[in-house]
């Protein structure tokens, strides 16, 4: 009985207590102490030359920290028993006091002498350190933290045995709930939408605020708004080629090179000294693109799976080396890359300010959405969706697979082509380092975390992905940790993306008009003699 | 009579197996012709070779006169030859109709330009491709089902969507692979019955593997019993029965003798009674 929550809650205190002892290590206690001082209003003045934020809001985080490690040992025990899991929560609180305290009452000391512990890790300098003791004696701070992390741990405990409570009054009617369609669920939440002209109002109304909000929230939200809408052309891009299609690319940024550096070479003094205007390289930049989708397609395409994204991976680094390189510094300006690219004009008016690149943007996301919407529900896109669920079989049905893939590669890079010319227009200055490996994995990251074949998870993954960074600049440092802890934490808890793909319901709008509501059971009575 | 199939001599290895051996099968058309055999006789590679998904090494398969292997696979589809799976292959994450409409791909013609403007003719079409959906379902009984995702179907609904899907092809050629596998004797009985419909009903020629001997005897117009990839006897259902050679690739070397005996036997005792 106690021994079972004596071992629950050894075992996730010293999983716990590691992991604060990481957080600390990296340095990660100031920054969460200084999001949760800017979010309760808690933080220094900005005048001050004190950079630490106030130990009172590492008080709080420890207190989380601790509450969250209670409830997640109480959780393991099953049955009601109210003793049980308080006691899971309480002891795993005690155990991760215990290693925090003890690294605290270690680290204190070692401070003492003087010993310079930054040679080691570069968050632990002294200011640190005295943070993390709360500026308190080594003692003193070991206490403190030993007491925060057992009451978390005892009210995380208390909270999860208040929660099975609660549920379990309740009566149980949503068993199976999780497993009917999901199609279903979703298209029944957003029932007044079916109404089409309340759709088209909020269209409408969506569009004015949309071009209303860059003159009122100024130029740095342009830019970053801006960014993630050239994440969101890329995003529904490789959506289709792997959402859709369901062929795995690596490469997607060879395609977003060839429209960058399109734009750049055709619109700038050096290397070239070609003025031919934005709008001519934009559909120059699309069509080489496409054309670029068509040599990698047309060899690879025959390869599956992982093959494909190896030899696609490699077209990637092919084409940044090949910009890079010294021997195509006169074509392609080499490492430094192409400077002082015009921006467009339309009928004299040239493109200049942060709100125009926006508002060009906002065209070709809406462009974007257009395409992929209208073909994820054709014919076209049935074809896709059949490849990608069991090619073999999609052939067998009639469906060419070869042309059919290759139909969403060149769609795919058509649309990168275009994020790529708009990306470079708008810095004015494109270079073989803005079109690394790590574009490509942040593309396919928000199509992942977003939703596969999900038109508002890329863009939702696009804001989270591109936009939460940004907004939570403090985590900067962290954005890989971010990204990696993000992905671990969607593949357990949400494996089919933030807003899943949903399927229209063809029967009852088009097919029928009065639905029968035939449940699966009486179906099988009913046998084949329909 | 026509004749809508024919294989020569098909032949199809894998490394030193011989998985199908020169092969002679005449397939008449409107027909309900059955293929047996243990378990490994290559019944389901011949369906392969024929739907494409394998190229058979030798021989030749004939299908309405003209030479279909080496086809690529979807060619062979739009030729009218649909085919069903021995362990089911739905298009697992879409719905039910959408399965079907992708069995209907072959008789859309409207291209990915045309869907994405829209077109009145585009429009049509797709409308026209639900209704039909729409219709089939019904036939294999599913109404109302239609819009559950593949894999949420129950396991005997999943059998017909894939029935279903072959039928959108509006096929003149039908590779049924075990649909009764895993089946209880009442939904057998039924999906005997729909087979029959096929054929009767939408003149379609069916070619069935199947384990089940009371389904093959009680609808097969002819009778192709495979062992090792050789053919060892075609025939009506009743001279297959009685044919030597299958009861002992069927229960082993001897079997017949003691069939024969037995059955002599029991006609004896009938007559003496």
């Amino acid at each position: 009985m106690i021994a079972k929550s004596l071992q629950t809650g050894l075992r996730n205190g010293l999983i716990f207590g590691i992991i604060i002892l990481f957080l600390v290590l990296i340095g990660f206690d100031i920054t969460g102490s200084s999001l949760i001082g800017k979010v309760i209003g808690n933080s220094p003045p900005a005048s001050s030359t004190k950079q630490l934020p106030y130990a009172s809001n590492l008080v709080i985080l420890i207190s989380l920290l601790g509450i969250w490690n209670g409830a997640m040992a109480a959780k393991r025990i099953k049955g009601k028993s109210p003793s049980q899991s308080i006691a899971a929560g309480f002891f795993a609180g005690i155990f991760t006091g215990l290693i925090t305290a003890v690294f605290a009452l270690w680290i204190g000391t070692a401070l003492k002498p003087g010993v310079d512990l930054r040679v080691y890790l570069i968050a632990l300098s002294s200011d640190a350190i005295k943070f993390f003791l709360f500026q308190q004696s080594p003692s003193q701070a070991a206490l403190i933290h030993l007491g925060l992390l057992a009451a978390g741990g005892l009210l995380g405990g208390l909270i999860i045995w208040l929660n099975r409570l609660r549920k379990s009054s309740v009566a149980f009617t949503r068993v199976n709930e999780s497993f009917s369609n999901t199609a279903t669920r979703w298209n029944l939440n957003v029932g007044i939408l079916r109404n089409r002209y309340i759709r088209y109002t909020l269209y409408l109304l969506g569009f004015v605020v949309l071009i209303i909000l860059p003159r009122i929230w100024g130029s740095y939200w342009n830019f970053v708004v801006g960014t993630v809408g050239i994440y969101i052309v890329l995003g529904l891009g490789l959506n289709i080629i792997v959402g859709y299609a369901g062929q795995l690319v690596l490469g997607y940024v060879a395609f977003f090179a060839v429209g960058a550096y399109s734009v750049a070479l055709l619109n700038s003094t050096k290397p070239l000294n070609l003025h031919w205007g934005f709008w001519i390289a934009l559909l120059i930049g699309i069509a080489l693109a496409i054309l670029a989708g068509f040599l990698v397609g047309l060899p690879t395409l025959r390869l599956r799976g992982d093959y494909l994204a190896i030899v696609t991976l490699g077209f990637g680094e092919i084409i940044r080396i090949l910009l890079k390189s010294d021997l195509m510094t006169d074509i392609t300006g080499g490492p430094r890359g192409v400077q002082d690219i015009a921006g467009p004009t339309i009928f004299g008016y040239k493109f200049s300010s942060d709100i125009d690149f926006f508002y060009l943007i906002l065209g070709a996301v809406i462009l974007a959405i257009f395409i992929a919407s209208r073909l994820q529900n054709s014919r076209v896109g049935r074809t896709w969706l059949a490849i990608r669920e069991d090619e073999t079989v999609a052939k067998a049905t009639g469906v060419n697979a070869f042309s059919s893939k290759l139909l969403a590669l060149a769609i795919g890079a058509a649309l990168a082509g275009l994020a790529g010319v708009i990306f470079a227009a708008r810095n004015q200055y494109t270079g073989p380092d803005d079109h690394d490996l790590m574009v490509s994995v942040n593309v396919l990251c928000l199509v992942i975390v977003g939703g596969m074949g999900s038109i508002p998870g890329v863009i939702l993954g696009a804001f989270v992905l591109k936009g939460l960074p940004e907004v939570l600049r403090d985590l900067e440092n962290y954005r890989l940790l971010f990204f990696g802890m993000l992905l671990i934490i969607m593949m357990i808890i949400r494996p089919e993306g933030l807003w899943p793909a949903t399927r229209q319901r063809l029967e009852l709008r088009g097919g029928r008009q009065e639905p029968q509501d035939v449940l699966p059971e009486k179906l099988e009575e009913k046998g084949l003699e329909a | 009579m026509n004749t809508i199939l024919e294989t020569h001599q098909v032949t199809k290895y894998f490394g030193g197996l011989t998985a199908v051996d020169h092969v002679d099968l005449i397939v008449p058309e409107n027909k309900i012709a059955s293929i047996i055999g243990p378990n490994g006789a290559g019944k389901t590679t011949l369906f392969n070779c024929i739907s494409g998904l394998y190229n058979p090494e030798e021989g030749e398969i004939i299908y309405t006169g003209r030479p279909i292997n080496g086809m690529p696979t979807d060619q062979i589809a739009r030729l009218n030859i649909a085919r069903t799976y021995q362990n089911i292959r739905l298009f697992a994450n879409i719905t039910a109709v959408e399965n079907i409409l992708v069995g209907q791909h072959p008789h859309m013609k409207t291209t990915w330009l045309e869907c994405l403007v829209k077109t009145p003719k585009c429009v049509k079409e797709e409308n026209d491709a639900v209704q039909e959906a729409c219709r089939l379902l019904d036939f294999v009984g599913l109404t109302g089902m239609g819009d559950h995702l593949a894999l949420n179907l129950p396991y005997g609904a999943q059998r017909r969507l894939e029935i279903a899907r072959a039928l959108a092809n509006r096929p003149r050629l039908l590779l049924l692979d075990e649909p009764t596998a895993g089946m209880n004797p009442q939904e057998t009985d039924n999906m005997t019955t729909f087979i029959r419909r096929l054929r009767d009903e939408l003149g379609i020629t069916i070619i069935l593997i199947e384990h089940d001997m009371r389904v093959v005897m009680g609808i097969s117009d002819q009778i192709t019993v495979l062992d090792y990839g050789v053919k060892i006897a075609e025939g009506d259902p009743k001279a297959i029965q009685s044919n030597p050679r299958v009861i002992e690739a069927y229960l082993g070397p001897g079997a017949a003798a003691l069939s024969e005996k037995l059955m002599k036997r029991r006609h004896h005792d009938v007559t003496n009674n």
